[in-house]
């Protein structure tokens, strides 16, 4: 018993050291972008003025006010430990949603950690006794004595009319060898287990008038013995079997074993592998969708950064890394279609201007709505296809979105040769010269 | 199978004895109990001999401390700041026109300014917290307040001084140092106790 548990619970402690190193994100997290840091910092402070939520919970202008000035101190290259001491020395402690970990609130922090050492010991304790118990009584006599005589001899009963209905089947031809080999097998062996036991108990209770019946070894069965053999005693006596049976004990350990650390390490796989980055700060990677999208803002918001800057090719990377993740992603693929239908243009590129427009085409069936999608269709209309009237149609839809006056400034000119050449009035929302 | 019954032979009957540790279980609960109950006995006592958790909260870091910079726009467009060290007693009040709590406190802080005025030892100074200019100017006039109110819109002010809610008033000593804060509505009567009671801790 023992030197199958000791492997069994190392391995499983092994295991769930490597899970929580891998979860802890210790071996595999890169250095978080400002504003990650201010994000995690945000995620333990407490809103000042709404107490159960954090500051990046809360929409309140506390809470506002102290995310700007988190941001404005990371931005000023602040240790994340002198952001939150400048905000505890305004706020008090009582501004951190962990309790500090001193004075009576450091209760908080050890009591779990007493309660937890308390439980492990008392398992400890248990096993330790138990493995104590095992080794002063190596045969297990002692443990067998404990179990009630009438229920051994029961089960004898029953595995024994098990064994001869199997024959009796085989016999009568309802069982195939396998069946009839593996059955007898197995039964005969639950049956020698339990003579033994019978045979232990009888021994000591006699005071060491043993029992004895020399037959074979209860297992394995050879299939020499069938078929015609009639069901022969497979009855052992004492300890001789014992052996037998720890090694079967044994083997069957390290099958568990080998169940388990497969079983952990699939496990293991599949977390590492399904698992979204975690930021830091976050303890586990429960709010993927919050940060993903998070991301996925902060992405397209650079890009757009980077094309007002005229950094044409820097943002289409970024469009183009944003669709790589998220190939429905309506407004990079607006954007990146438009993107490469003027430099399409600019450089005579059909199969970039083809492009362009699929990605124009697939992004107005995802938001049919948007428009940005709706603007850039109008252009391509116009400019490509020469076709005003189509164009109109689509700036239609642009105007009816209610863009911003900015972008409405910048498509005028567009707009207003589509309408002429459409020989349509130009809508008065559409800025004169 | 026949041989195999045989085996169990002629089997006296066994008692199933009992394992023999029986008496130690006991001991280890009674003193698991009495180690519980001396734990919990030290914790009702330490708990229940602690001041309570709304004095504690209301114990601004910044009593003792130098003011932070307090400079910014008054409703009337102008620039403001405090001095260093303003050289008398100066109250400044956070306020909003929507908070009830701060209508109550409106002429009693009326009052201390007319009071100190003439005296020339303490003077009033509002910031505006979470309100529009248009309501706070509005609330001021309705109070009749004639000092200094600063607008916030950032918040900044407010977060440096800790502000959670509105009202909250400081007193800032002379020499700049806050003396008291008070999450509360104050009356005429509260500010002078605090003012007395710092000039007579330092003359």
């Amino acid at each position: 018993m023992s030197g199958r548990r000791f492997p069994l619970w190392t391995l499983l402690a092994v295991v769930l050291v490597v899970a929580l190193v891998i979860g802890s994100g210790v071996l595999s997290s890169p250095p978080p972008t400002a504003s990650q840091r201010a994000a995690s910092i945000e995620s333990v402070l407490r809103c000042p003025s709404c107490e159960d939520l954090s500051v990046a919970d809360s929409s309140a202008p506390t809470a506002v006010t102290v995310r700007a000035t988190v941001r404005q101190l990371v931005a000023q290259g602040e240790t994340d430990q002198q952001i939150e001491t400048y905000l505890a020395g305004r706020y008090g402690s009582s501004i951190e949603l962990d309790p500090p970990a001193s004075g009576l609130s450091l209760l908080v922090w050890l009591l779990p950690l007493l309660v937890g050492a308390v439980v492990v010991a008392a398992f400890v304790a248990v096993m330790l006794r138990r493995r104590a118990a095992t080794d002063a009584d190596p045969t297990g006599a002692e443990a067998d004595r404990a179990l009630d005589r009438a229920a051994l001899d029961q089960r004898k009963r029953f595995l024994a009319q098990s064994l001869s209905d199997a024959d009796a089947e085989y016999l009568a031809g309802d069982l195939s060898d396998k069946d009839y080999l593996a059955l007898r097998r197995r039964d005969a062996a639950r049956l020698a287990a339990v003579e033994a036991r019978i045979g232990d108990l009888g021994r000591t209770a006699v005071g060491g008038a043993v029992i004895t019946d020399d037959g074979p070894p209860p297992s394995p069965v050879d299939d020499s013995e069938l078929p015609d053999v009639p069901p022969a005693s497979r009855g052992t006596g004492g300890a001789a079997d014992r052996p037998a049976r720890r090694t079967r004990g044994r083997r069957s350990g390290w099958f568990l074993v080998a169940a388990v650390t497969a079983f952990a390490g699939a496990l293991i796989l599949a977390v590492s592998l399904f698992a979204s980055d975690r930021l830091p700060g976050q303890t586990a990677t429960g709010s993927v969708t919050l940060s993903q999208s998070q991301r996925l803002q902060e992405s397209l918001a650079e890009a757009a950064t980077e094309e007002d800057d005229g950094n044409l090719a820097q943002a289409a990377d970024l469009y183009q890394s944003v669709l790589d993740s998220h190939p429905d992603n309506e407004v990079a693929l607006a954007q990146l279609g438009w993107l490469e239908f003027e430099t399409g243009q600019k450089g005579d590129d059909a199969s970039l201007i083809s492009a362009g427009q699929a990605k124009l085409n697939h992004a107005v069936r995802l938001d049919p709505g948007d428009y940005a999608v709706r603007l850039y269709l109008g252009t391509v209309l116009l400019q490509l296809d020469h076709d005003a009237i189509g164009a109109v149609g689509e700036y239609r839809q642009f105007l009816a979105d209610g863009p911003p006056s900015s972008l409405l400034l910048q498509a005028a000119p567009e707009l207003r040769q589509a309408y002429q050449e459409a020989g349509l009035a130009v809508p008065a929302e559409v800025p004169a010269d | 199978m026949s041989a195999g019954t045989e085996v169990a032979g002629p089997l006296p009957d066994v008692e199933p004895s009992a394992p023999a540790d029986p008496p130690r279980r006991g001991h280890t609960a009674r003193w698991a109990a009495l180690g519980a109950l001396v734990i919990g006995a030290g914790l009702i006592a330490v708990l229940a001999t602690r001041p309570p958790a709304a004095v504690t909260e209301v114990q601004n870091p910044l009593v003792g401390r130098p003011a932070p910079p307090v400079s910014g726009t008054t409703l009337d467009g102008a620039r403001y700041t405090l001095p260093r060290a303003p050289g008398r007693y100066t109250v400044v009040n956070f306020f909003a026109a929507w908070c009830e709590p701060c209508q109550t406190e409106g002429p009693d802080l009326v009052q201390f300014q007319f009071e100190h005025q003439r005296t020339g030892d303490a003077s009033m100074l509002s910031v505006v917290f979470d309100d529009t200019e248009g309501e706070a100017r509005t609330y001021q006039a309705t109070i009749g307040a004639t000092w200094p109110t600063l607008v916030d819109p950032s918040g900044d002010l407010a977060l440096s001084f800790g502000v959670r809610a509105p009202p909250t008033t400081f007193v800032i000593a002379p020499d700049g140092r806050v003396v008291a804060s008070i999450i509360a509505p104050v009356t005429a009567a509260d500010l002078d106790k605090v003012i007395a009671e710092a000039k007579a801790s330092r003359p």
